[in-house]
């Protein structure tokens, strides 16, 4: 674990109405990284980062940021784009990018000549003079972001950044993300859709009904599920489950299977040796989805014993 | 940059930002100019009432039932007494005399139920002995008729000659009038109400904006909430000294646009501390006065989650502006009662009543402390607005009192 934590948070509890909706969640985030807090809908990601933002104070536990326990203080070196995007509507594309600056302690006119600069970056320079309500709901969403990033801060927390937009605009989206990374700041992104965590994390904590179910690297997390084999005989009859790890399925024109824990050899010599040849064959890495997957299946059963 | 440095800096963004959305917009425009429209529909409807009495009173006469030479003798008399009443809308009904017939008692009572034309008042007989009929609501005109008599007999047996020939000149007061500091409280009592009652009320949907377009959050996070408020309250009450400014500079330097009574009745006024110091603390009082109001609007129109629930508040509201005026006017003329104990402590009252006292009093150092109280109050209310929105609205445990965030430390 790295000495250098951007986030550190022990034991956070939040209640509402009494449901502790988060419940226990440790994190934590090294600086300059890419962190994913991933979890399905309502597991409690949004009001973590609330609480890590010290935008609610947690029930309970404990949480730095940027190496002090007063988020609040250091708000001015932090970039925020919540779950619920909010501008305001009358204003203009440039102004609304430097008015977030200025909240985080910008000078207005640094804010315009850097909103002028982000907006044609993220090829929005036309619209730097238009009206936020003119706009197209993605094209205000990355308003929003560059408004979270136009005081260059070492932590940009993003909550669900990419719901919402379209694949052109999540592409944008992505690059901004990894050109912030390049940067040199820290960044925590909250999503449930794993393709984009898997292309973007470093780290990732996996979050289920309040709780942390994993914390780790994408492949750690992956790593969780066996690898699944995909094999095509030279030659098929009803006889060739009798060689194939139990729980094979027929799939086409081969067979899908979990390569045992000892590995594949085994299984493919006796295929060969029983006459059924190979054909084709693919041996698979589970994706980040599949052990997501689990992970919250997983945790479901857990909670419900 | 030190906290205080920062709270006031973030404070003032968020004031900017208000102000700014405000102003450059054409709603801006109406509101700036509703005076406008309200004088319009008052110049309409005084006009209107103005047109209805006159003409009524063109057809209304008090009449004298007198023979010819006491007849002339009194018109003359009418003309001079006359020149008492400045406003013809305070002088009798035109004087008619009327010849007396063989029943002069009879002819008055016909006059009276006459149809044709509105007679409240008839005086027949002998002027030394005149009897004189009125109608209820009458009496001042009666009384008036009365001495009419007395006068012609008067003019009668002296003459029309004038008797007295006066020299004028005007002076003005060196030391203020007895009356000239209670009259002045009650300006700047009414005046701060005025202000406030047209002014303060919009802050009541202050927060309401954010929490429609989502804003709130994106503020939340970068400001403490104690920015955002008082920012908000610094925003619109920079409106406010727009609106202010536009209208008091074009009442002064546009003297016709003032009416000529309020003006000779500022004129009027003889503040106990001189009228420096005196517009100074009313500025001062004002500030206060809107700050504490909108403090306890913004915190409770920022927990109403629809524009229903703050139009709802709007009531309320009045109602407590125009309690808090009906208090400060009350202790102002009654300055040694508990009440105006009441009224110079509790943080709602207190600018109006101290405002009032400033008119009543020379002495400066209770206008001193009373805006300091009057601040901390200010900070009271915003940090409670700010705790329950904090609890009620971001659902944050957080509840506690925040001195610390008021005193500029985290």
């Amino acid at each position: 674990m790295h000495d250098n934590l951007a986030i550190s948070a022990t034991g956070l509890v939040k209640k509402f109405s009494g449901r502790r909706v988060v419940d226990g969640v440790d994190i934590a985030v090294p600086t300059g990284m890419i962190y994913g807090v991933l979890g399905p809908n309502g597991a409690g990601k949004t009001t973590t980062l609330r609480m890590l933002l010290g935008i609610i104070e947690p029930d309970e536990g404990h949480r730095t940021l940027l190496g002090t326990d007063r988020p609040r203080s250091v708000s001015d070196r932090v970039g925020y784009l919540p779950e619920e995007r909010g501008l305001y509507p009358a204003m203009k594309a440039r102004e609304a990018i430097a008015f977030m600056g200025a909240l985080r302690g910008l000078p207005l006119r640094t804010g315009r000549k850097r909103a002028t600069e982000l907006l044609e970056t993220a090829g929005l320079g036309h619209a730097a003079d238009d009206k936020i309500r003119k706009l197209s709901k993605g094209m205000a969403q990355l308003i929003q972001l560059l408004g979270s990033i136009v005081h260059q801060p070492e932590l940009l927390v993003l909550d669900e950044p990419f719901s919402g937009l379209d694949p052109v605009n999540q592409e944008r989206l992505e690059a901004l993300i990894l050109a912030e990374r390049d940067r040199g700041a820290t960044i925590v992104l909250s999503t449930h859709v794993m393709a984009h965590a898997e292309r973007l994390c470093d780290r990732l904590a996996i979050i289920a009904k309040g709780r942390r179910r994993f914390e780790g690297t994408v492949a750690e997390a992956r790593s969780l599920l066996p690898m699944q084999a995909t094999y095509t005989p030279r030659n098929d009859d009803e006889h060739i489950a009798d060689y194939l790890p139990a729980g094979a399925q027929h799939r086409g024109d081969g067979w899908r299977f979990t390569v045992p824990v000892e590995g594949s050899e085994q299984v493919l010599s006796k295929l060969i040796g029983a006459g059924y040849g190979i054909s084709g064959l693919s041996i698979e890495r589970p994706s980040l989805h599949d052990a997501f997957v689990k992970i919250v299946g997983r945790a479901a059963l857990e909670d419900q014993a | 940059m030190s906290r205080l440095g920062t709270l006031l800096r973030q404070t003032m963004t968020i004031a900017r930002r208000d102000f700014v959305a405000t102003v450059f917009t054409p709603t801006f425009l109406i509101f700036l100019f509703a005076p406008v429209v309200m004088g319009s529909f008052g110049a309409i409807g005084g006009l209107g009432a103005n047109a209805a009495t006159q003409g009524g009173g063109d057809k209304t006469r008090i009449v004298a039932i007198v023979e010819g030479d006491q007849a002339r003798l009194m018109m003359a008399v009418d003309a001079q007494l006359r020149k008492l009443y400045r406003d013809e809308s305070d002088a009798p009904a035109t004087l008619r005399t009327d010849a007396p017939g063989t029943d002069p008692a009879a002819q008055a009572h016909a006059l009276i139920e006459d149809k044709s034309i509105d007679v409240p008042v008839v005086m027949f007989g002998p002027l030394d002995h005149p009897h004189i009929l009125y109608t209820p609501r009458s009496t001042r005109s009666a009384d008036y008729i009365a001495q009419l008599a007395e006068q012609t007999l008067r003019t009668a047996r002296s003459g029309t000659a004038a008797l007295s020939d006066a020299t004028r000149t005007e002076i003005k007061r060196t030391a203020p009038r007895l009356r000239g500091g209670k009259e002045s409280g009650f300006f700047a009592v009414f005046a701060i109400f005025f202000l406030t009652l047209l002014l303060a009320g919009q802050v009541v949907s202050g927060v309401a904006e954010e929490k429609g377009n989502k804003v709130i959050e994106i503020l939340a996070a970068a400001v403490p909430l104690e920015s955002v408020f008082f920012g908000k309250l610094l925003g619109t009450f920079g409106v406010a000294i727009l609106f202010l400014a536009f209208w008091g500079t074009l009442a002064t330097q546009i003297g016709t646009l003032m009416p000529a009574n309020f003006a000779a009745g500022i004129a009027a006024l003889t503040p106990a501390m001189g009228m420096p110091m005196f517009t100074l603390l009313f500025f001062g009082y004002f500030t206060m006065a809107y700050m504490l109001l909108g403090a306890v609007f913004l915190g409770v129109g920022a927990q109403a989650s629809s524009v229903r629930e703050i139009q709802l508040l709007s009531l309320p509201i009045t109602l407590i502006q125009v309690s808090m005026f009906g208090l400060g006017a009350l202790a102002i003329s009654h300055p040694n009662g508990w009440l105006a104990t009441f009224a110079k402590f509790f943080p709602l009252s207190s600018p109006y009543y101290m405002a009032g006292r400033a008119a009543q009093s020379p002495d400066v150092w209770p206008h001193v402390a009373a805006l300091a109280w009057q601040a901390v109050w200010v900070a009271i209310f915003v940090s409670i607005g700010v705790r329950a929105f904090r609890r009620g609205v971001l659902q944050s445990g957080s509840g506690k009192f925040r001195w610390k965030a008021l005193l500029g430390r985290s």
